[in-house]
């Protein structure tokens, strides 16, 4: 019986093994698109723009010379990069935690039954689809310093009265402010929808046994569903954070970074410099600081993923 | 055999042209026109939307005539530099590239026009000092581009306002802006912005300054290359900015785009902007309520008596070294020279020839060619065909010449220049200054020093001149 059993053992061995070959060769070139994707778009562009923050790059050459960290030490001398870099961080917290309260609120509502709750869903998720360019011109019109409809609405309304104006986007703080509301209104449909479907997943008995047990509503919402929500809660900040931190289209299409380049995101100054001013070399070492914040939220980001899957 | 230095060199160039072009692709629109017979141009969409439906068909149709098939491409005008930082990373794209300021960045990749521009010489005689300034780099001595038309930049002022206050004709001087912002406010109390000088990101601010600077004795560089942007001249043209800022401006000013003054006037929410015509054509072709009282004036004095603006646009046709049509694109341009007087009709009297003599009377003898060409340029002011009231409305820019320079002035337009134009530093130099961010010798010292990196970086790349007497 033992021999018996080990012959026919030998072929069913050789058998798993192959398929196991066969399966990692499949799991390569499956996995080869992708890498390949990565490597050309991602890990080279970003190799390029390491080496370009060392030269002396401009954009209308192809020869440069190596100039050490001198870029990085202009950089960091100069007031309008630390303004920018003070400014994507309070764009960045600001605006995800804007998104986060805002998204739970419209989520929970979303959860109750309601008339026209179709047409609210698709009316929520508009931002999101439509156009960011189109979107902002919109949005340069409500905010326009002259012809505000924000504010012709509030001296109709009598809060502003003979001489007072709010200049949305020529005064700094108020152009923070522009720029965070647009990056809001902007994020919360995705973020609401994300935030749905984690509300969705908890199960209502969860809800009945809390509700039995005398649970209020604050307790409810903070010690049992945030609490089983949080991997997909990491996945929308983690998510609304890196889109946030490198984001420059919403900064570049309302104030162009001004008034003084005071409203500048790292993003934004990179292009103005690196593109527009032609300094390549200086544009690449504004965009490299973007980098060990989003190391780090990458990191982050894949452990919370992983957490998910045991979850 | 190549050293290891030369190694990755080559191959970093590789991979940048290669990421680039990956990064640009779905922007260009490459076609397959590498073959003789076919000529691609990129243009901006003029501010004047009837040049365009005159420029393009003109285009089709010089081609045409050559068995030539001329395709014409416009972006909006904060798009041409980034187009055409695209193009030379991928090296390849359009033939011909027309720049609306300083192409002079680009000059290591655009053919010689020495030779473009010597034929047009004998033609018409000179061009105008200041194209000549936008598109020769006396340094390197290239022909980097070639300017068939500038737009002069002169004041607009609301007639009825300014005549309110005693002033009917306008302001002559800076100081008059001062003094009239005050008495603006109180015959026009409804105007939110009585002087509407732009301090924003935006390139009429950017004009606009150099006008503010250069009037008080100031400037970026000498007339040889060396940065002198930390000066006393400077400190007085920010102290006047400042109090005028203080007197006659809101921070509206601070945020504007490129069509904030025109729009402004237009409203008749301000008496006074820096702008070319096209806001005034807007005017006209709309009707709006502001057109009787919309006149002009020349470029207004400073303390020294330096009465200077900058052209408002300076066309800079290049020819990128990758076109394979190298020789059509220089005919094109010769003929698009020729062309002037059409193209000044077409713009509605927006531009003006870079080469009067091209806008000269048929058969008259050369050295009487720009002469013949500015009269034919005065008729056109003096009488406007576009039914100005009175007919005479644009009179003053046909003798806005000698108060209109490049940028760069009192030197060549350089690459250290367009790069201080493109990243705001004399903007947010007086947009510091007037709202108390900064005091303006910081501001300036702060400018100062990022103008001073800039003209070294360029000065290492052997494109601009100076360096040895820099303040």
């Amino acid at each position: 019986m033992n021999s018996t059993t080990t012959v026919s053992a030998a072929p069913m061995l050789h058998a798993g093994e192959t398929i196991r070959r066969a399966d990692r060769r499949l799991g390569v070139v499956m996995l080869a698109p992708a890498l390949v994707y990565i490597a050309l778009l991602v890990a080279a562009p970003f190799l390029l723009a390491l080496f370009l923050s060392l030269t002396n790059s401009s954009a209308g050459s192809l020869e440069f010379s190596f100039v050490g960290l001198q870029n990085f030490q202009n950089v960091i001398a100069s007031p309008v990069f630390r303004r920018a870099l003070r400014n994507t961080f309070v764009f960045t917290f600001v605006s995800q935690l804007a998104v986060m309260v805002l998204g739970n609120v419209l989520a929970r509502a979303l959860m109750r039954p309601f008339f026209g709750k179709t047409l609210a869903r698709f009316l929520i998720l508009m931002p999101w689809a439509a156009p960011i360019s189109l979107a902002t011109l919109g949005w340069l019109w409500i905010f326009d310093s002259t012809f505000s409809v924000i504010n012709w609405l509030l001296k109709v309304a009598g809060w502003l009265g003979p001489g007072q104006w709010y200049y949305w986007l020529g005064d700094t703080t108020l152009g923070m402010v522009a720029i965070i509301t647009i990056h809001v209104w902007r994020m919360l449909p995705f973020s609401t929808v994300i935030l749905l479907a984690g509300l969705a997943s908890i199960p209502n008995e969860v809800r009945e046994a809390s509700a039995i047990d005398g649970a209020g509503t604050l307790a409810r919402i903070f010690q049992i569903e945030i609490p089983m929500m949080r991997p997909i809660l990491t996945v929308a900040v983690l998510f609304g954070v890196v889109f946030t931190f490198t984001d420059m289209s919403v900064v570049y299409l309302l104030t162009r970074g001004g008034p003084y380049n005071s409203t500048h995101v790292l993003a934004s100054l990179a292009f103005q410099d690196g593109v527009l001013g032609g300094d390549v070399g200086r544009g690449a070492a504004v965009a490299i600081f973007l980098v060990p914040v989003l190391v780090v939220l990458a990191i982050v980001m894949l452990r919370s993923s992983r957490r998910a899957e045991v979850v | 055999m190549q050293t290891r230095r030369q190694f990755v060199v080559r191959g970093t160039k590789l991979v940048a042209i290669g990421a680039a072009a990956a990064a640009a692709g779905p922007t260009i629109l490459v076609r397959d026109a590498r073959a003789d017979g076919q000529l691609r141009i990129l243009q901006w969409s003029h501010f004047v939307p009837a040049y365009d439906k005159w420029f393009d068909p003109w285009a089709k149709e010089w081609g045409a005539k050559r068995g030539v098939n001329v395709t014409v491409d416009h972006v909006g005008f904060a798009d041409v530099v980034p187009r055409a930082t695209a193009e030379v990373a991928a090296q390849s794209g359009h033939d011909v590239h027309m720049f609306l300021g300083l192409a002079s960045a680009f000059e290591e990749h655009v053919i010689d026009l020495k030779d473009a521009v010597a034929t047009l010489e004998k033609k018409y005689g000179k061009e105008v000092d200041l194209a000549h300034r936008s598109t020769y780099n006396p340094f390197t001595r290239k022909q980097f581009a070639l300017s068939d038309m500038w737009v002069p930049d002169p004041g607009n002022y609301h007639k009825e306002v300014w005549s309110k206050i005693g002033m009917e004709n306008g302001p002559s001087t800076y100081d008059d802006l001062v003094k009239a912002a005050p008495e603006i406010k109180k015959v026009a109390p409804q105007m939110q912005i009585p002087i509407g000088v732009g301090l924003s990101q935006d390139i009429d601010s950017n004009m606009a300054v150099r006008n503010i600077l250069w009037c008080h004795g100031g400037s970026i560089q000498d007339k040889d290359g060396n940065v002198v942007l930390n000066s006393p001249e400077t400190l007085r043209a920010l102290e006047y900015t400042k109090k005028l800022y203080s007197v006659g401006m809101t921070q509206a000013v601070l945020s504007w785009n490129a069509a904030s003054n025109n729009q402004a006037f237009n409203a008749q929410e301000t008496a006074y902007i820096l702008n070319s015509i096209s806001a005034y054509r807007t005017a006209q072709d709309n009707k709006l309520p502001v057109l009787a009282n919309y006149f002009f004036t020349p470029a207004l004095k400073g303390p020294t008596g330096i009465q200077l603006a900058s052209e408002h646009v300076m066309s800079g046709y290049v020819v990128w070294k990758f076109s394979k049509s190298q020789d059509l694109a220089k005919e094109f341009l010769v003929a698009l020279v020729d062309a002037s007087r059409d193209s000044m009709l077409a713009s509605k009297l927006y531009n003006f020839p870079s080469f009067y003599g091209a806008a000269a009377e048929p058969n008259t003898p050369l050295n009487k060619k720009q002469e013949s060409g500015a009269a034919w340029i005065a008729a056109q002011c003096n009488k406007d065909p576009f039914g100005s009231t009175p007919p005479d409305k644009l009179a003053l820019l046909a003798k806005s010449l000698p108060w209109s320079t490049n940028l760069g002035y009192p030197g060549f337009a350089n690459p250290a220049e367009g790069e201080i134009f493109d990243t705001y530093v004399l903007t947010d130099m007086f947009a510091k200054a007037s709202t108390g961010a900064l005091s303006p010798k910081d501001a300036m010292a702060e400018a100062s020093t990022r103008a001073k990196q800039i003209f070294d970086k360029w000065r290492q790349k052997k494109m601009v001149p100076g360096g040895g007497k820099d303040k």
